[in-house]
């Protein structure tokens, strides 16, 4: 299997969602500098399902952060939809997080003393905004929440937790989805019913997700898998499967030797 | 253990900061009080040992008990001055006439409003007076002043004064000589003084009798006091007493003690209320802090650490903490006593030098108080913690609130024992005055220990009532929420808020209430629309020429005029209220007062009217004969009963005509009441007996609601010392709001991460904060508003047979309580809020 398939036709000539070139992010000074990110470049095509994969420490979430304007870069450009989003003040980082951008955290997603549905509803609150009914209701449905509806969080399962944390992320219909290992914290049965819905976000809604996990399986439910070793991207796979996963990650942990353990 | 604890400690500084300060406030005001107390005691002891000093025995008349309130002066007379100037024993006598006086000042108003002026004849060596300009009085119509007089009077040196007493018509005095007191002092304890010459003394004080208040004697050499005092013991008779100077300067310092030992209590108490206070917000933050160490403690007991353990730790921290705030808190206190000290030495008693004097006790106590109260505080948070299951280290999701029933009804019963506490107080169950108002103080703390407890109750219905308010916006929306998510953490900050909102609230009902009972009386029973009265400040009451009345009965509009002159008199041997006039039929009338039995018109020499209540009980009825003695009378005079009247608090007493009233303590009439004629201006016939009154500075004419407004002064001034003395439990409280608030923020700082990663600005995030501290400020205002309210109702309910019958709501105290706490709550939310805001998204939202 060759190790970097070509780009699939289609995927090329939809525009980027997310774009981001040249990226430097380094922790601390002299000595100790970590360099988190170095000279990482990477477009996500609008409409795909991509996920993030590489050993701990190697800059998945920094990658993710400084995507999604929690984090700045030292160096490099990042820009989400027509957004260029460097240079900008944390007010204006704030509305684009609000309304471009959807997040799923691996826990602590959700406000305990809202109910699931005040969750899911919680950007267009914050917006000020009314939220489309006909969307929400069709994301409630295809989660399968709407006899959850009314719950508080502390009265659901962890993977009920997710969907709802799903669904919120999808409520506003955002540029991008960033999900930072979304499953971490769920059983395989209802990190499947979590993973299945991403992809029919994708398939069914046009959604583009980012997903960063450490699970094979989990990556071959995205359209491609982006793998980071020491702060910069080593593989670039498209239409993966778990098996394809595994192979390549025992590919360049042979090559390169576990190194930026920095934690 | 130990050294957990301290690293525990060393990581939570800001914590612990804040709620030491609650601890250090406490202590600081209990140590303060003590020492303000004993150094005040101190400087008066001084200052009273200053009095007639190198005297060796003091010779004062018999005071008979309650002569006229004591403004009718006996006095050592000439015969016995005589007597001791004779005995070999004495090598000096110097005499002291005294007592209070009116004078006038360059406005033409009587000078001094609490502190009295005094008149005193210029030969007294009862203190050292100096000398600044001019002479001593030499002829009658001559006066030295105080400094301090001066001052306060606009008068000087050459000018014409104005003075007369109860026994004198008003006279004009030539200001001749201007003199202060040892040590450069102005005035004594704030006082005014006027020195005569001794004979126009004695005309002021004395109505002209050749005795004086005081005779201070010193002995031959080689005489000690009590050989004097054996010696001047035959001279003295019957008469009056003699007593060695040491006694004298014992009985003056007791009097004194127990006056400052009462604004001591006074002061204890407040400081006590504040240390309560302090409880909460100690009981409160160690119970969040074990909240959010839940995980830590369930860590430290799944490896083997026992409950005891978990306790001791809780404990040993509260404990170091109570040790160093405590005595930072006694030291402060004792510092900041001092202070008052001179402040108060220097303000009101004029002193020269003060004395500090720091009693054992306070340090000691305030250490002891604050140690305990902290170490008491956490104990229910610690025992709490240490009931932590050892499986919660493994558990991961976010705990519901434990129910709170258990809660509720501990509350509703603690509340219901002390509510009996206070109803068993006020009707005075236990014996003695004391226990009574032990047992109303101590019910009234329980009352406020149960309804915070069942403030976690009350706590969801009312903060979603409020909640209304902030609908509108969702971050407002969502602040309230946060109030209610955690009822005992929002009721134990609340509850600590309304302790001092209760007491506030509690005081300014009963008084309004009272104020409205005082009016609601005026306005049912008395027909006048008018009051010639003095000020209630005056040191000597104020009293107008009687002859006036004939011109104020003859003004235009002026329908009926009549003047009260008053006494307490010896009737049959018993002490009662005697007023007479020359229009009793048109008094009665006037006052509402209604006639039982007989008649009360053309009252003549030798008949009297009385009340039913008083008649009864002597056991009397008309057609029978009493005997009164009046104040400044020496014989008794015989009466027949004309007229009875009906029971009411404005016509209670007896009446006599007023040819006696040269006999009564004011010798002119001290009230009048004019009733205004159907259809005249009331704005014009005031300005018309104004002008008719211009020559009396002593009254002024007032309508029913400024008449009303001065009687009632002193309880304006109670609501306001009493909100001042609270000042430092609100303040304990505010930063109990302080404190939760920032505690919760930090708390929730992972879902303030994620509120902020998905898009909540700023703005919002401190809008969040504040609406959550707002509320619960507004809700403990809420709270104490309630909870004074019904304090007051029951107290009132308590004085409805004393006459109390009104209850009355102040709502403009009410109104502006509930604006402190919104602004309370704003303030508050300013340190949690921009803490709030500024939470690192990144630090909170990624997970260890
Ligand atoms: N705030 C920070 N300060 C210093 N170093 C940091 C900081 N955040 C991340 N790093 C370092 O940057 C590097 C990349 O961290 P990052 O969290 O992006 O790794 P990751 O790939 O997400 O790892 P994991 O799979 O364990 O979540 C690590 O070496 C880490 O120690
Ligand atoms: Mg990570």
């Amino acid at each position: 299997m060759p190790l970097a398939n070509p780009p699939a036709p289609q995927l090329t000539r939809t525009r980027a969602a997310v774009d981001a070139t040249n990226l430097l992010r380094a922790y601390g000074s002299g000595e100790a500098q970590v360099v988190a990110l170095r000279n990482v470049s990477v477009q996500f095509a609008s409409g795909a399902f991509t996920a993030i994969m590489g050993p701990s420490g190697s800059g998945k979430s920094t990658l993710m952060h400084c995507l999604a304007g929690l984090d700045t870069v030292d160096r490099g450009s990042v820009r989400i939809g027509d957004t260029e989003i460097t240079g900008l003040n944390d007010k204006a980082l704030t509305r684009l997080r609000r309304d471009k951008i959807g997040f799923i955290f691996q826990q602590f997603n959700l406000l305990p003393t809202l109910t699931a549905e005040e969750n899911i509803l919680l950007p267009a609150s914050i917006a000020g905004a009314k939220a489309d009914p006909a969307w929400i209701g069709r994301v409630i449905a295809t989660l399968d929440l709407a006899d959850r509806l009314t719950h508080k969080p502390t009265e659901l399962s962890g993977g009920q937790q997710q969907r709802v944390a799903c669904a919120r992320a999808l409520a506003t219909r955002p540029e991008v989805v960033f999900a930072d290992e979304p499953t971490g914290n769920l059983d395989t049965r209802s990190s499947g019913e979590v993973l299945r819905f991403l992809r029919r976000s994708v398939d069914d809604f046009g959604q583009t997700i980012v997903m960063v996990t450490h699970d094979p399986s989990a990556a071959a439910h995205a359209d491609r898998v982006v793998f980071l070793a020491d702060g910069q991207i080593v593989e670039d796979l498209h239409r993966p499967t778990a098996d394809s996963v595994i192979d390549t990650m025992r590919g360049f942990e042979n090559r390169v030797p576990l190194a930026g353990e920095g934690r | 253990m130990l050294r957990a604890t301290l690293k525990g400690m060393a990581a939570r500084k800001a914590r612990l900061i804040l709620t030491s300060i609650a601890v250090v406030l406490g202590s600081a005001f209990i140590a303060a009080a003590l020492v303000l107390t004993a150094s005040i005691q101190a400087t008066v002891d001084d200052l009273n040992g200053d009095a007639y000093a190198g005297a060796d025995v003091i010779v004062q008349p018999v005071e008979p008990e309650n002569r006229g309130d004591r403004l009718v002066r006996d006095g050592v007379s000439a015969e016995t001055l005589a007597a001791i100037e004779a005995n070999d024993d004495v090598a000096s006598v110097s005499t002291t006439v005294t007592w209070m006086v009116n004078a006038l000042g360059d406005d033409g108003k009587i000078v001094g409003g609490f502190a009295p002026t005094m008149a005193v004849n210029w030969g007294d060596e009862s203190v050292e007076r100096e000398l600044r300009e001019g002479r001593g009085p030499e002829t009658a119509g001559e006066v030295a002043v105080s400094a301090r007089f001066v001052t306060e009077s606009g008068l000087g040196l050459g000018d014409t004064v104005e003075a007369y007493s109860l026994a004198t018509d008003q006279t004009a005095y030539e200001i001749v000589g201007v003199f202060g007191y040892s040590g450069d002092r102005d005035s004594l304890s704030g006082a005014t003084e006027l020195a005569f010459t001794t004979a126009e003394a004695q005309r002021l004080v004395f109505d002209g009798e050749d005795v004086y208040t005081t005779v201070a004697v010193t002995g031959a050499d080689g005489v000690s006091g009590d050989e004097l005092l054996a010696a001047l013991e035959p001279a003295v008779g019957d008469e009056a007493e003699a007593l060695t100077w040491q006694a004298y300067v014992d009985d003056l310092n007791a009097e004194t003690a127990e006056a400052t030992s009462l604004i001591g209590y006074f002061l204890l108490g407040f400081g006590l209320i504040a240390v309560f206070v302090s409880v909460f917000l100690i009981a409160n933050t160690f119970s969040i802090v074990i909240a959010g160490r839940l995980k830590e403690i369930a860590m430290m007991r799944a490896v083997g650490a026992s409950r005891g353990q978990i306790i001791r730790s809780v404990l040993a921290e509260a404990g170091l903490l109570g040790a160093v705030a405590s005595v930072v808190g006694a030291g402060l206190g004792v510092a900041a006593g001092a202070g008052l000290t001179s402040l108060v030495g220097n303000s009101f008693l004029d002193t020269a030098s003060t004395s500090v004097a720091v009693p054992a006790a306070a340090p000691v106590a305030a250490v002891a108080v604050g140690l305990v109260v902290t170490v008491l505080s956490a104990l229910l948070p610690a025992v709490r913690a240490s009931k932590t299951p050892p499986v919660e280290a493994m558990r991961e999701a976010v705990k519901a609130d434990k129910p709170i029933t258990g809660v509720t009804v501990t509350g509703l019963l603690v509340t219901l024992v002390g509510a009996t506490g206070i109803v068993l107080g006020l009707t005075e169950t236990f014996d003695g005055d004391k226990a009574n108002l032990a047992a109303a103080a101590v019910g009234a703390g329980i009352v406020f220990v149960g309804v915070a407890l069942l403030t976690a109750w009350l706590s969801k219905p009312v903060v979603a009532l409020l909640g209304a308010v902030w609908s509108w916006s969702f971050a407002g929306r969502l602040g309230r929420l946060n109030a209610s998510r955690n009822p005992r953490r929002t009721a134990v900050t609340a509850a600590a808020l309304m302790i001092g909102v209760t007491l506030v609230t509690a005081t300014a009902t009963l008084l309004t209430s009272v104020k409205a009972s005082l009016a609601e009386q005026f306005e049912s029973s008395i027909k006048a629309e008018l009051f010639i009265t003095g000020p209630v400040t005056s040191s000597v009451p104020a009293t107008f020429d009687p002859a006036l009345m004939d011109d104020i009965r003859d003004a235009d509009g002026v329908a009926a005029a009549v003047e009260l002159y008053y006494d307490l008199a010896q009737v049959d041997g018993t002490e009662q209220y005697v007023n007479a006039t020359t229009d009793l039929a048109g008094g009665i009338e006037l006052f509402g007062g209604e006639v039982l039995q007989g008649t009360v018109a053309d009252l003549e020499e030798g008949q009297t009217v009385v009340n039913e209540w008083s008649a009864n009980e002597l056991g009397i009825g008309v057609g029978d004969t009493v005997t009164m003695t009046f104040s400044r009378g020496s014989e008794a005079h015989e009466f027949t009963i004309t007229g009875i009247l009906a029971d009411n608090e404005d016509t209670d007493g007896w009446y006599v005509d007023p040819s006696y009233a040269a006999e009564f303590y004011t010798p002119k009439p001290t009230t009048a009441l004019v009733d205004v004629a159907d259809g005249a201006d009331v704005d014009e016939v005031t300005a018309e007996v104004e002008s008719i009154l211009a020559d009396e500075p002593a009254v002024s004419v007032q309508n029913h609601e400024e008449y009303l407004a001065q009687v009632t002064v002193f309880f304006d001034y109670a609501v306001i010392a009493i909100q001042l003395l609270l000042a430092l439990a609100m303040i304990v409280a505010v930063i109990g709001v302080v404190n939760t608030l920032v505690l919760s923020v930090l708390e929730r700082t992972r879902e303030l991460g994620m509120l902020r990663a998905i898009g909540m600005t700023r703005g919002q995030t401190t809008r969040m904060v504040t609406v959550e501290s707002v509320t619960i400020a507004l809700f403990g205002a809420l709270l104490g508003i309630g909870t004074g309210l019904l304090l007051g109702w029951i107290v009132q309910q308590a004085l409805v047979p004393s006459g109390i019958e009104e209850f009355a709501v102040p709502t403009a105290l009410i109104a502006a309580y509930l604006g402190a706490a919104v602004l309370v709550g704003l303030l508050a939310a300013i340190a949690p809020a921009v803490r709030a805001s500024k939470v690192d998204i990144l630090g909170a939202i990624s997970y260890e």
